[in-house]
């Protein structure tokens, strides 16, 4: 997990969905951040927009429980260097 | 025996959010001044053959409401919570003393979530981006009623009505309804409309209903662009707002303390089942005869008609002919506020009843902004020029003449 992608998610939260910023840190769970599943699905979108890349619907659930503010941030750091090789 | 008429609703609470003033006393101000909100705009859309529309937009920050759902707010959704607060901090809804159960939402919306609509799509066919999740739920033709259930902790009726340009003045008429009716005690109603958007406006302007303004106009010719009842009138401009109310039973706001200076007397809504835009007075004389029925008022005691007047020509002929019939020739004094807001939509009959509201409790008329020589063919007394003092004034009128045929009218009275 790149810091730089922690922290662009972390302010995506704080910012566009008014999550308490001493609520995220990279063990957050997605499920325990107080959005409905409504709001993740804009979350999640939010961030795939920013770094430009689309997480595969097989490799991330949101709604499912437990998933970390950082695996997100590893998922994303994926679907970036596969698009920097020209595969994205 | 003659039937008792219905039992008036009080109104404890009112706000707005409008071109011509934020809040309850900036609009009351610009009211009774007639001041014009109206403005010369370019539509930034190819196809569009007129250079400049009248649009009357109100200086309101919607980036800084939050939604209580946390989600995208429409602009419309914006305004509306914006106004419901005013209404509900003047009526003292959040004090404990109304039961969420008795409490309904009663919303009205032209067309709802159109222009941020227009605006995903825009971003879907030119950009290429993806439909948000959130896409279905800010532009669905409840959000506002389902964003103001959940901002009040409304758990009564929430229910959304569209009918055109009549949509919230049928809300707030069938809200009186459902409290006198015992379904409800309380009620947050009202309504709002945003579609200051490029599409929407060129569909307004391709009906020919805007008024035209010449590239070359000057900023105070374009703010006289709409003038209603006039014998030079050439349509409207369209305008955005919300305004609300919290209305509630006599017995319930006695219960709980709560003052107020204006009540719903009566309402009444038909449709002319002749024409989709056609207006009809036959259906108009119907509809103002049966408020009055309902208020238990005969006409000669209604004091002020806040008229739907879009100075279009054949709305205001088929108005102030109706207006005429109801009530005899120049026998009621009649304001079109719409020449200083523009055309609300489904936001104007709230506004417009707020209009009216501001003038039982003043004790004075507004003025038809704008309207220097009222059309000689039409037999009505219309306040033109300056506010006319109206101390005696206990009754007035507000109607909504709607696209569809749907024709709503509400009767509002001044407390004792």
């Amino acid at each position: 997990m790149q810091s730089s992608t922690f922290a662009a998610i972390s302010s995506a939260l704080v910012e566009g969905f008014q999550v308490d910023a001493a609520a995220v840190s990279p063990e957050s769970a997605l499920d325990q951040l107080g959005l409905d599943s409504l709001a993740l699905m804009e979350f999640v979108f939010a961030v795939e927009d920013r770094f430009d890349v689309r997480i595969p619907e097989d490799r991330l659930d949101p709604r499912q429980a437990g998933v970390t503010l950082a695996q997100l941030a590893t998922l994303i750091d994926e679907a970036v260097a596969l698009k920097a090789r020209g595969n994205g | 025996m003659a039937s008792a008429a219905a039992a008036p609703v009080a109104v404890t609470g009112s706000g707005v959010v409008s071109p011509i003033g934020i809040g309850l006393a900036a609009f009351t101000d610009a009211v009774f001044a007639g001041r014009s909100a109206v403005r010369a705009h370019a539509i930034d859309l190819a196809g569009l053959d007129v250079p400049l529309v009248p649009i009357a937009a109100a200086d309101f920050d919607a980036a800084a409401v939050t939604s209580p759902s946390r989600v995208p707010l429409d602009r419309a959704t914006a305004m509306a919570l914006v106004a419901a607060d005013e209404a509900a901090h003047a009526a003292g809804l959040g004090d404990g003393s109304v039961a969420g159960e008795r409490l309904g939402i009663y919303w009205g919306s032209g067309m709802a979530g159109a222009s941020t609509f227009e605006t995903t799509l825009r971003t879907v066919y030119v950009e290429h981006r993806r439909m948000r999740p959130t896409s279905v739920v800010t532009t669905m033709p409840n959000a506002a009623t389902a964003e103001l259930a959940v901002r009040f902790r409304a758990r009564g009726a929430a229910l959304a009505y569209a009918c055109a340009c009549a949509s919230s003045a049928v809300a707030i008429g069938e809200a009186m309804r459902a409290i006198r009716s015992g379904a409800i005690d309380v009620a947050v109603v009202g309504g709002s409309e945003s579609l200051l958007t490029p599409g929407v406006v060129a569909g307004w302007q391709a009906m020919r209903v805007l008024a035209p303004i010449a590239a070359d106009a000057t900023a105070d010719v374009a703010a006289r662009a709409c003038r209603p009842f006039a014998r030079d009138r050439v349509g409207f401009a369209l305008g955005e707002a919300a305004a609300a109310f919290v209305i509630e039973s006599i017995a319930h706001a006695r219960a709980r303390g709560a003052a107020w200076q204006w009540q719903l007397a009566g309402y009444a809504s038909n449709c002319d089942g002749v024409h989709i835009t056609n207006p009809d007075a036959e259906g108009q004389v119907r509809a103002m005869r049966a408020a009055l029925a309902d208020a238990g008022l005969a006409a000669s005691a209604i004091g002020h008609v806040n008229a739907h007047g879009t100075a279009t020509l054949a709305g205001d002929a088929a108005e102030a002919m109706s207006i005429a019939a109801v009530f005899g020739a120049h026998a009621v004094p009649v304001t079109s506020t719409k020449a200083i807001h523009g055309h609300l939509l489904g936001a104007g009959g709230a506004v417009e009843l707020l209009a009216a509201a501001c003038a039982l409790v003043a004790g004075r008329l507004p003025p038809t902004a704008n309207t220097a020589s009222v059309d000689p063919a039409f037999a009505i007394d219309l306040v033109t020029g300056n506010a006319r003092p109206a101390p005696q004034l206990r009754h007035a009128m507000s109607s909504s003449f709607a696209f569809g045929g749907t024709n709503a009218v509400l009767v509002a009275s001044r407390c004792e």
